[in-house]
């Protein structure tokens, strides 16, 4: 071996680490909220792919209104985001949680299946709204950054807008992991997710308490929306691809870690793109399923779990 | 062995009870677990009450903070009044608000939070925020234990350890009423010493406390009264001096239904 091939060798593999962990950033967005729900009401939300796809639809329909930057657009989308997952979960989620269906005199194991059933049918309702308000043509959120690259050294380039996702992934967790840990409410989240049946006695509300973690996951899908918008085309059926992105990275990190998210994603996007680079670009999904498989083989209770 | 308690506390004399249950029943689906229990809980004294296992104490206690409102699941019928509120009419964080709280069986802590974080999550209702820095380091005066392992996750604590959180966190909702339910349950004779003796320091704070004891002894010596429940029904009640050992163990045993004290 010469010293050029070492060193293409080396840029590769260089490559292939810094786009898959830019790539992770991108999956762990793709996944907190899928996360914190799980974490907070141990609710599987199979909804969670299509209120990402509403988030990017969302911010087609802001940015034909007001043609700002896809990012400032975040300002306005958030909030929205926030405000229906917080009255999807009083008005609806919190009705059929377990706890509520026990209360009517269901059975526990087919109490259990409530919630996840009403979230089935929420992204079966949601997927063919979007069908009837807009069409199955892809779309995308035009934005000046989609070709734009940051190049490290001669060879070692990343794509900027895989940056600004990872810059953003970092701050979201960030601001997540204060919320959680020093706030009131969000102290009162992990109260309830440690012992929903007593923290009332602590005067916790756990509808609101949960309707928050609700509002909290949808807007961050929002934001992962945006980014699949910024850098990919989208249809209204596309959920439950990015369903599925987001139960390997969960799966990966740990069942409701938060920071285990993040290097779920990293773990997920260096295996993808090291594959693709070696293996091919068809190598790339397998890559992941079969890193997902090995985990729950050995780990099965994710890298990062309690 | 009895401690004196305040004159307003004595034998129910004239003043106003700070707690009335008056005909309670209380029901899991369609069993029932209480039965027309009535009982009075006056400003400053303390309470205990006694009975076997499945006598009905603990649901007692729950119907009390409202953790019997569980639509088909469990219920309760009957007038629960504190302070001339109903408390059977109101959720479990009305009535934590309006100043009763309860120290569950088995601790029920938040496992996977710190010592810190499980005390401050008691003190969560915007009435219970306003004072929460002193109120924090009179518990940590009180156990001392716990300022030094407050960022210990209360899963690694020992049993007693974890009560005194468990004790800390229902003070930190600033209550005028606690309930305790099993104090002593699992936990070495020298340990339960020292938690009673927190607990005296809690009563001698003025706040009113119920107490439910396995350990009948150490019952009839804390309380200024004592209730016995014998299968969801109360079977005797009365000041311990009132009460020979005798009648509360053959109450507690059923073998002598229908004797009153006082």
């Amino acid at each position: 071996m010469t010293g050029e091939d070492l060193y293409w060798t080396f840029i590769d593999i260089a490559n292939g680490l810094l786009s898959g962990a830019m790539l992770g950033g991108y999956y762990a967005i793709l996944s907190i909220g899928l996360a914190i729900t799980f974490g907070v009401m141990r609710l599987v939300n199979l909804a969670h792919g299509d209120w990402l796809v509403v988030g990017a639809y969302g911010a087609v329909i802001i940015l034909q209104i007001l043609p700002i930057s896809p990012f400032l657009n975040l300002i306005i989308l958030v909030p929205i985001m926030f405000a229906i997952g917080y009255w999807v979960q009083r008005l609806l989620l919190n009705r059929v949680s377990a706890q509520s269906m026990e209360q009517r005199g269901m059975a526990p194991s087919f109490a259990l299946m409530a919630p996840i059933l009403v979230t089935f049918g929420l992204s079966i309702v949601l997927s063919h709204l979007l069908l009837a308000l807009f069409d199955s043509n892809a779309r995308n959120i035009q934005n000046a950054l989609s070709f734009s690259s940051i190049r490290l050294s001669q060879d070692l380039t990343i794509s900027t807008l895989r940056f600004i996702f990872f810059c953003i992934a970092i701050g979201i967790l960030a601001a997540v992991h204060l919320f959680l840990r020093y706030t009131h409410t969000g102290r009162a989240l992990r109260a309830a997710s440690d012992d929903a049946g007593i923290a009332p006695l602590m005067g916790i509300r756990t509808a609101h308490v949960y309707a928050v973690a609700s509002g909290l996951s949808i807007a961050i899908a929002g934001v992962a929306g945006v980014m699949v918008g910024m850098s990919r085309t989208f249809q209204p059926f596309d959920g439950t691809q990015f369903l599925l992105i987001a139960f390997g990275v969960v799966i990966l990190g740990g069942l409701g870690s938060i920071v285990g998210s993040l290097v779920g994603g990293i773990l997920l996007g260096v295996t993808q793109v090291l594959a693709g680079t070696y293996f091919g670009p068809s190598a790339q999904l397998v890559a992941g399923y079969m890193l997902i498989l090995l985990v729950l083989a050995v780990r099965p209770q994710g890298l990062f779990s309690r | 062995m009895s401690i004196s308690a305040p004159d307003s506390a004595r034998a129910g004399g004239a003043a106003a009870p700070l707690l009335e249950v008056s005909r309670l029943s209380a029901f899991y689906g369609e069993v029932s677990a209480l039965h027309d229990v009535s009982l009075e809980i006056f400003p400053g004294e303390v309470v205990s009450v006694i009975g076997a296992n499945g006598a009905g104490k603990t649901t007692l206690l729950k119907s009390i903070v409202g953790l019997m409102n569980q639509g088909r699941a469990a219920h309760i019928r009957g007038e629960i009044e504190f302070r001339g509120r109903r408390l059977d009419r109101m959720s479990t964080e009305e009535i934590v608000d309006a100043g009763v709280t309860m120290v569950p069986e088995g601790r029920r802590l938040f496992t996977s939070l710190s010592v810190e974080d499980n005390l401050l999550a008691g003190a969560h209702l915007p009435r219970a925020r306003a004072g929460i820095r002193d109120r924090l380091e009179q518990v940590y005066g009180l156990f001392p234990r716990l300022a030094e392992r407050r960022e210990q996750r209360a899963a690694q604590m020992s049993g007693g350890e974890q009560q005194m959180v468990a004790i800390g966190r229902a003070l930190m909702s600033d209550p005028s009423l606690i309930l305790f339910d099993e104090l002593s349950l699992g936990l070495a004779p020298a340990v339960v010493d020292d938690i009673y003796r927190r607990v005296q320091q809690i009563i001698d704070r003025g706040v009113t406390c119920v107490v439910i004891e396995q350990d009948m002894k150490r019952a009839l010596a804390v309380a200024a009264r004592v209730y016995v429940m014998l299968e969801g029904r109360v079977v005797l009640h009365g000041a311990p001096a009132e009460l020979t050992e005798a009648r509360v163990t053959a109450a507690y045993f059923g073998t002598e239904i229908g004797q009153h004290g006082s």
